[in-house]
């Protein structure tokens, strides 16, 4: 005799397992990715990849999903150094194509969202024009007035519409400044010629995806006059021949030695009427007046 | 009107003989602890002299004390703006050196020393290195050195003296010193506690006591710098600031202070005064001239109904009123005008009163001899060796008035008493000398009589504390009831 209770597990199974089938089928979700994959697509791939844009820092998405196999591309996404260190003929002949530029892996990409990630590619590659399909910068010539706009930003002279902070802070450019600016990131002086030049440049500093940046960028960006600013100023570095700056480690030390005993000094001028004795003075200075009258 | 009462003190310091009695029962009680060993919270100086620390009231130096311009009291030490910039390191505080480095002695050298032909000797040993030092300076290093070219010339209150008024002081059969005992004044307007950045610092309610808590105490020191009597130390042991309790907790059960208790002279009195703290600004504005009656004006008559209405409203209760009745110090500083406040340039409105020495005005040297007959000894203080202008700058804030009026009165007593016990002044000089010092033979003889006749009530009138009362405005005397043992309290210590 079948007992109530099992006759309900078993009902809840099937259910389940309708359910399971139904969410599995490719086409529907492939018609469906969600606001947080497109999102974290802009955020994290744009910037190397478009979707029939043609070529940035990395290759162009557009019918990835017909050129290889859905295991491959999940596996790749997830953890790009391990398949191009693993040997694979494929990620090789990439690797070469980007003239050495390894993809980054990516923090918190797992198995799942990697397969909404190859939707999503298989997604916007059936739409005429993709919302990947590379950014609306102007094509114009570059300017002088741009050059120098786009130092001012870069110095912090001139603020970013959305508040980000000034290149400077993190990055130096070979003859900027008194100090050469920031080290925390890579020196940008041959930035424009390691990126390719203008389009993969622009599409970098629009979504900057590096675990640095990312973060504060992403709430902050850039709008496009100011990238077209900058990449004009960062061209105009690169082009300027200068070789990157190395850090003047001599210079720096030195400089601090002497600026705090400049302090010193200071300190000791402003504060000369300070509190420094009572007694001291008063029994040792007649003491030597006494002496003094003794040997005169 | 704000009606408070205040534990208020009087040294007469005529009957001071420099015995230093009170110092060391003050040490033995509370200052003999790891870190305590310089303080001094009562000590004895020889004045004209630089004290302890060294020209403590060299404010130029020490910043201490309150400075005004007639319409802000603003403190000469710090302010919300200085404290910021000075938050590493407090300035203007007096150095070890300044203090002196305590010491004591090598005792084991005398007590194992081998046989040999010389005596053998105890080195001095600091008591903060524990090294041998060579000492240099002491607590009362300048005791008795009434001419010293290094102590006595360098007394800041010689400033207010002529060139030629200092070398007299400074010559030879007219030296001139006398005594000066001190401890916290208990201000009625403390500078220490205006500076307090933790707000550790706080005058009891009940009785004005200035205390600072040492739970709260974050050794910041802008106290030391803050006082102008320097009579609030830093102890290096604990890292929390001490002071002078006014042994308090002999005072909640009926004990005179210990530095009182013990004072050979019976140069000590005690007692509690009602005052205005409503009138306290307005008074501290005053120029300095003013200052010691604006001092006295904030004193208030016990016996005034308007005042006793006022003070049952403000919450002093009736036996405490009782107390200032009959208090000691109320008689000197408001009705006698004797006692006088020390420095109250400083604006703090210290409480503890002091009445100018006669002695060391008194008698006239003729050539090589000083004379000690009637007409000598009862000179016109005018002639007097010390300098008005002197006592004038210690205890009437520059105003020698208030000085001259103090002495003449005491003079005006002695030539009263000699009439009546000796009897070689006539009725109608000793009647002039009263009269022109502003005194009635009744006052004459109260004056005699707490002066030198005092018992141990007359001298310490200690009013009855009530802390339950005082403690029931802060705590909830409840909160421990039926609990077991009243938690723990751990000693100051640095961590």
């Amino acid at each position: 005799m079948e007992s109530p209770v099992k006759r309900t597990v078993a009902s809840r199974v099937a259910a389940m397992l309708v359910l399971c089938a139904f969410l599995s089928v490719p086409g529907w979700s492939q018609s469906q990715p969600s606001e947080e994959t497109t999102q974290f697509f802009r955020q994290n791939c744009a910037s190397c990849h478009t979707i029939g844009g043609g070529p940035l820092a990395g290759p162009d998405l557009k019918g990835a999903h017909e050129r290889r196999e859905a295991k491959w591309l999940t596996a790749f996404i997830q953890n790009p150094k391990q398949i191009i260190d693993g040997g694979d003929p494929v990620a090789a002949a990439l690797v070469r194509d980007a003239r050495g530029v390894v993809m980054p892996t990516i923090p918190g990409i797992d198995a799942s969202l990697a397969e909404k990630l190859v939707a999503l590619i298989a997604a916007e590659s059936a739409l005429e024009r993709s919302a990947f399909a590379g950014l609306q910068i102007s094509d114009r010539a570059l300017t002088e007035e741009d050059v120098r706009q786009g130092e001012r930003l870069f110095l912090g002279r001139a603020a970013f519409a959305s508040g980000a902070p000034p290149c400077i802070s993190c990055h130096a450019v070979e003859g900027i400044a008194g100090l050469g600016g920031g080290r925390i990131g890579p020196d940008l002086t041959e930035v424009y010629a390691r990126l390719e030049g203008r389009k993969a440049l622009a599409a970098w500093l629009s979504a900057p995806p590096s675990p640095v940046m990312q973060p504060v960028f992403s709430r902050q960006g850039l709008d496009s006059d100011e990238v077209l600013a900058l990449v004009a100023y960062l061209k105009d570095a690169a082009n300027s021949g200068a070789a990157q700056a190395a850090p003047n480690t001599l210079k720096l030390v030195l400089g601090g030695v002497l600026g705090a005993l400049a302090l010193l000094v200071l300190f000791d001028i402003v504060w000369r009427k300070r509190y420094r004795a009572t007694r001291r003075p008063l029994v040792h200075l007649p003491r030597r007046r006494v002496a003094a009258e003794i040997h005169s | 009107m704000d009606v408070r009462s205040q534990i208020s003190m009087v040294f007469h310091l005529d009957k001071c003989i420099g015995c230093h009695t009170c110092s060391i029962a003050c040490k033995n009680v509370w200052t003999d602890r790891e870190g305590t060993d310089y303080m001094w919270w009562n000590n004895v100086e020889t004045k004209p002299g630089t004290g302890y620390p060294t020209k403590w009231e060299d404010q130029e130096a020490y910043k201490g004390g309150w400075k005004s311009d007639g319409k802000e009291l603003e403190l000469r030490s710090t302010s919300k703006k200085k404290i910021v910039p000075n938050i590493f390191h407090n300035p203007s505080m007096p150095s070890m050196d300044d203090y002196y480095e305590p010491w004591t002695y090598d005792y084991k050298e005398l007590f194992n020393a081998p046989e040999g032909d010389d005596q053998p000797t105890a080195r001095p040993i600091s008591m903060i290195t524990g090294d041998p030092i060579e000492i240099q300076a002491g607590p009362n290093w300048d005791d008795d050195l009434g001419g010293s070219k290094v102590y006595a010339a360098n007394d800041p209150n010689l400033s207010v003296l002529s060139d030629q008024q200092r070398q007299q002081m400074q010559a030879i059969e007219r030296l001139v010193m006398f005594y000066l005992p001190r401890i916290c004044n208990h201000c009625l307007n403390p500078s220490c506690v205006a500076s307090c950045p933790s707000g550790a610092m706080y005058k009891r309610g009940e009785d004005g006591i200035v205390l600072i808590n040492q739970d709260r105490c974050r050794a910041w020191r802008a106290c030391v710098s803050a006082c102008p009597y320097k009579k609030t130390y830093y102890n290096w042991s604990t890292g929390k600031s001490e002071k002078c309790i006014l042994c308090f907790p002999r005072l909640e059960s009926g004990q005179a202070p210990a530095c009182f208790h013990s004072c050979v002279g019976r140069i000590r009195y005690l007692g509690n005064v009602l005052y205005d703290a409503d009138a306290m600004r307005a008074a501290a504005l005053r120029p300095d001239n003013e200052l010691v009656d604006a001092q006295r004006e904030l004193i208030l008559d016990p016996n005034d109904p308007a005042v006793v209405e006022a003070a049952l409203r403000s919450g002093v209760s009736e036996n405490v009123i009782d107390s200032a009745r009959r208090s000691p110090v109320y008689r000197f500083a408001k009705e006698w005008k004797l006692g006088l406040p020390l420095h109250v340039e400083y604006r703090t409105f210290p409480m503890l009163f002091y009445v100018p020495p006669l002695l060391p005005v008194m008698s006239v040297s003729d050539g090589a001899l000083v004379r000690s007959d009637v007409d000598a000894l009862f000179a016109d203080i005018e002639k007097a060796r010390a300098p008005i202008e002197y006592m004038g700058k210690l205890f009437g804030a520059g105003n020698s008035g208030k000085v001259r009026y103090a002495l003449r009165k005491q003079l005006a007593v002695r030539i009263w008493r000699r009439h009546v016990t000796v009897g070689d002044v006539t009725a109608e000089a000793a009647s002039k000398a009263l009269l022109e010092a502003d005194c009635t033979v009744e006052q004459a003889d109260a004056i005699y009589r707490l002066s030198t006749l005092a018992t141990w009530e007359d001298r310490f009138v200690i009013p009855p504390f009530q802390r339950e009362a005082a403690m029931e405005m802060m705590v909830d005397p409840h909160e421990h009831r039926a609990g077991a043992g009243f938690g723990f309290r751990e000693a100051p210590r640095r961590s």
